[in-house]
C-alpha cells in the first residue's frame, strides 16, 4: 500500500471513529437525562429536600438544566470540543480533573491484571495442549469451569474473610494507607487481593481459548510433516503452532482491553478501591451528568479503538489473510 | 476426543429445578415469615440450614429463591436470544451498506458500559421486579450472540431453500424461524446456555450492589447480598448454603454448555 492510499485508509477509519463516538455521546446524553432521578441531589446532597421551589428553580438554572435536552447537548458538545467537560456535581471540580485523579489507580489494577491474565493464559493453554487429556489438562479444565461460576463479588468477600478478617495478613480496602501514597510496598499489599479476583475471574476463559486454538493447530498437516522431518515436539509447538495462533490471540487481546479494564468495577466496589469503576457507578446512580458523559466517552472510545486495533492486527500481521 | 455426555450435570440440574418449583410440597416453612425469636440461628434440627438476621428459614428461602433465580436466568436468555436472532438476521440479510450500519450500531451498543445501561434501564422501568430485572439483563446481553447469528446468516442467505422460500412469498420472520434458525441454532447453542449462567450471576451481582431485587423478595442473589454483613457476624451458613447452591447450579449449566460447544476437530492429534 503506498503512502497516499494509507492516508486515505487512516482518514476513513478516523472519520468512522469520530462518527461512532458522536452517536454514542448522543445516545448517552439523551438516555441519561430522560431517565428519572434528581441531578440536584448529587450537587446539594440531602439539602435538596428542604429547598423551596424558587431555590430549586435557581439551582437548576445555575447548572443549566432548564433548557431542552437538545440545547443542553449542543452546549455540552461545543464545550467538549474546547476540552471543557463541565464540572462534576458531586465533587464540585472539573470532571476531567476528577477522572484524572482516579484513572491511575484503575490503570494499575487493570493493567497489571491484564498482563498477568494474558501471560498466564498462554502458559496454561500451552501446558494443556502439550498433552491433551493429561491429568494437568483435565484438572485445569475442571478448576477453570468451577472458577468461572463464582461471582466476582462473592470471591472478593471470601478472600477478605480469609486474609483480612481472620488471618489479618492483607488490608481489605483502599489503594494505599493514608499518607503512604508513594510507598510501593504498601500499594502492592493493597493490590494483591483485588488483583487475585480480577485475574481469577478471567484467566480460565482465555487459557481455555488458547488451549482450543492450539489443539486445532496441532491437527494440521504441517505438524505431521515437521514431525517426519525429525523436529522436536517443543520446536513444533513453539516455532510453528504458537506462531500461527498469535495473530488471533493478539486480536483477542486487543478486543479484551476494555472488557478487563472496565470489568474491574465490582472488584473496586467491594475493596473500596478508588478507581474509575466506582466513579462510573456513582455518576450513573446519582445523575452526575458531566462526569457520566466523560466516563462514557472514555470507555466508549476505548472499545471502538480496540476493535479497530483488533481488525488491523487481523489484516496486517496475519500474512495468510 | 469424544465428549462424554454430562449425565450427572443434567440429573443434578433437573433435581434442583424440580425441587425449586415443587418446594411447596416438601418445605414446611414459609420463607418470608420473620421468626424474630430465632434470628441468626445456626443450622439445627428445627432450622436445617439456620436462619437469617430477620429470622427467616434459610432452607425454605433457598428453594423458593431458586424459582426466582432460575426464572430470571430463563426469561432474560429468551429475551436476549430473540433480540439477537432478529438483529443478527436483519444484519445478515441486509445489503452491504445496511449491514455495515447495523454492525456499527452494534459496536456502539457494545461500547456503552454494561453497568450504566442496566442502571438507566432499571431507572426508566421503575422499581425492580422479577420481570423487569429479567428484561433489563436480557436486553443488555444479546450483542455477542447477534454477531454469530449474522455471520451464519450471511453464509446461509444465498442457499437455494431460502431463495425458494422467498419466491413463494415467505415473510422475514417465517424464513427466520423455519429456515435460518434450525441452521444457526447449533452455533449459538453454547452461547445461549452460557447466557443463562451469566444472567443468574448478573442478578446476584446486581442484588449485591443494591440495584437488584429488594431484600424482601427472595432470590439466591438477594440472599447473597446479605453476605457482607454475614461475614462480619461470622454466620457462615448465610454465605455457604446460598453460594453452594448457586455454584452447583452454575457448574451444571456450564458443563452442559461445554458439551454443546461445537466440538471442532474429532481426529487425533498430529503432535
Amino acid at each position: 500500500m503506498d503512502g497516499r492510499n494509507l492516508m486515505v485508509h487512516i482518514g476513513k477509519r478516523l472519520m468512522l471513529f469520530l462518527l461512532s463516538v458522536f452517536v454514542l455521546s448522543l445516545f448517552t446524553f439523551y438516555i441519561s437525562r430522560l431517565a428519572p432521578g434528581d441531578p440536584l441531589l448529587s450537587y446539594y446532597g440531602d439539602r435538596v429536600e428542604k429547598m423551596s421551589p424558587e431555590e430549586r428553580e435557581w439551582a437548576e438554572e445555575k447548572l443549566g438544566l432548564k433548557d431542552s435536552i437538545s440545547v443542553q447537548y449542543f452546549r455540552w458538545l461545543e464545550q467538549a470540543f474546547q476540552g471543557d467537560f463541565g464540572i462534576s456535581y458531586k465533587y464540585k471540580m472539573d470532571a476531567a480533573a476528577v477522572v484524572g485523579s482516579r484513572i491511575g489507580n484503575t490503570v494499575i489494577l487493570g493493567g497489571i491484571g491484564y498482563l498477568l491474565i494474558f501471560g498466564l493464559a498462554l502458559l496454561i493453554g500451552i501446558g494443556c495442549a502439550w498433552k491433551e487429556e493429561s491429568l494437568w489438562d483435565r484438572v485445569v479444565c475442571k478448576v477453570g469451569t468451577l472458577s468461572s461460576c463464582i461471582p466476582e463479588f462473592w470471591l472478593s468477600l471470601v478472600l477478605i474473610l480469609i486474609f483480612s478478617v481472620n488471618l489479618k495478613l492483607l488490608p481489605s480496602s483502599g489503594a494505599y494507607d493514608i499518607g503512604m501514597e508513594g510507598d510501593v510496598r504498601n500499594r502492592i499489599r493493597h493490590l494483591i487481593l483485588p488483583l487475585t479476583v480480577v485475574v481469577a475471574g478471567h484467566l480460565w476463559y482465555y487459557a481455555y481459548m488458547v488451549r482450543n486454538m492450539l489443539l486445532e493447530e496441532v491437527r494440521a498437516d504441517y505438524v505431521l510433516l515437521a514431525k517426519a522431518k525429525g523436529m522436536k515436539k517443543g520446536q513444533i509447538m513453539f516455532r510453528h503452532c504458537l506462531r500461527n495462533i498469535l495473530p488471533a490471540y493478539l486480536s483477542v487481546m486487543a478486543v479484551s482491553v476494555p472488557h478487563i479494564l472496565g470489568g474491574t468495577y465490582i472488584v473496586e466496589m467491594v475493596f473500596s478501591y478508588p478507581g474509575l469503576g466506582t466513579l462510573a457507578y456513582e455518576s450513573a446512580r446519582y445523575k452526575d451528568y458531566n462526569l457520566l458523559m466523560l466516563m462514557c466517552l472514555i470507555s466508549g472510545s476505548l472499545v471502538i479503538l480496540c476493535n479497530m486495533a483488533a481488525q488491523a492486527i487481523h489484516e496486517k500481521i496475519d500474512a495468510r489473510i | 476426543m469424544n465428549k462424554k455426555k454430562p449425565v450427572l450435570a443434567v440429573v443434578i440440574l433437573l433435581i434442583i429445578v424440580a425441587g425449586c418449583f415443587a418446594c411447596g410440597f416438601f418445605v414446611g416453612k414459609d420463607p418470608a415469615y420473620p421468626d424474630l425469636k430465632n434470628c441468626n440461628q445456626p443450622p439445627g434440627k428445627e432450622f436445617l440450614f439456620g436462619t437469617d438476621p430477620m429470622g427467616r428459614d434459610v432452607f425454605s428461602m433457598l428453594w423458593h429463591g431458586g424459582q426466582v433465580s432460575l426464572f430470571i436466568g430463563a426469561v432474560s436468555t429468551i429475551v436476549s436470544t430473540a433480540v439477537a436472532m432478529v438483529f443478527g438476521t436483519l444484519s445478515g440479510c441486509a445489503p452491504k451498506w445496511g449491514d455495515g450500519l447495523l454492525m456499527r450500531l452494534l459496536e456502539i451498543f457494545l461500547s456503552i458500559p454494561n453497568l450504566l445501561a442496566v442502571i438507566f434501564l432499571q431507572a426508566v422501568l421503575g422499581k425492580a421486579t422479577v420481570v423487569s430485572i429479567s428484561f433489563v439483563i436480557g436486553i443488555t446481553g444479546w450483542m455477542s450472540i447477534a454477531k454469530v447469528v449474522r455471520t451464519k446468516v450471511r453464509q446461509l442467505k444465498n442457499s437455494g431453500y431460502v431463495t425458494a422460500s422467498k419466491c413463494m412469498g415467505g415473510g422475514f420472520f417465517y424464513i427466520l424461524w423455519k429456515h435460518l434458525r434450525p441452521n444457526f441454532m447449533p452455533s449459538i447453542m453454547f452461547m445461549v446456555v452460557m447466557n443463562v449462567r451469566n444472567a443468574i450471576i448478573a442478578e446476584s451481582t446486581l442484588s449485591f450492589m443494591g440495584l437488584g431485587l429488594p431484600v424482601e423478595s427472595i432470590s439466591w442473589g438477594s440472599m447473597l447480598s446479605m453476605a457482607e454483613d454475614a461475614l462480619l457476624g461470622n454466620s457462615w451458613w448465610m454465605i455457604l448454603f446460598p453460594g453452594g447452591f448457586l455454584l452447583v447450579t452454575l457448574f451444571c449449566i456450564t458443563s452442559i454448555g461445554d458439551y454443546l460447544r461445537k466440538s471442532g476437530n474429532q481426529k487425533p492429534s498430529n503432535l
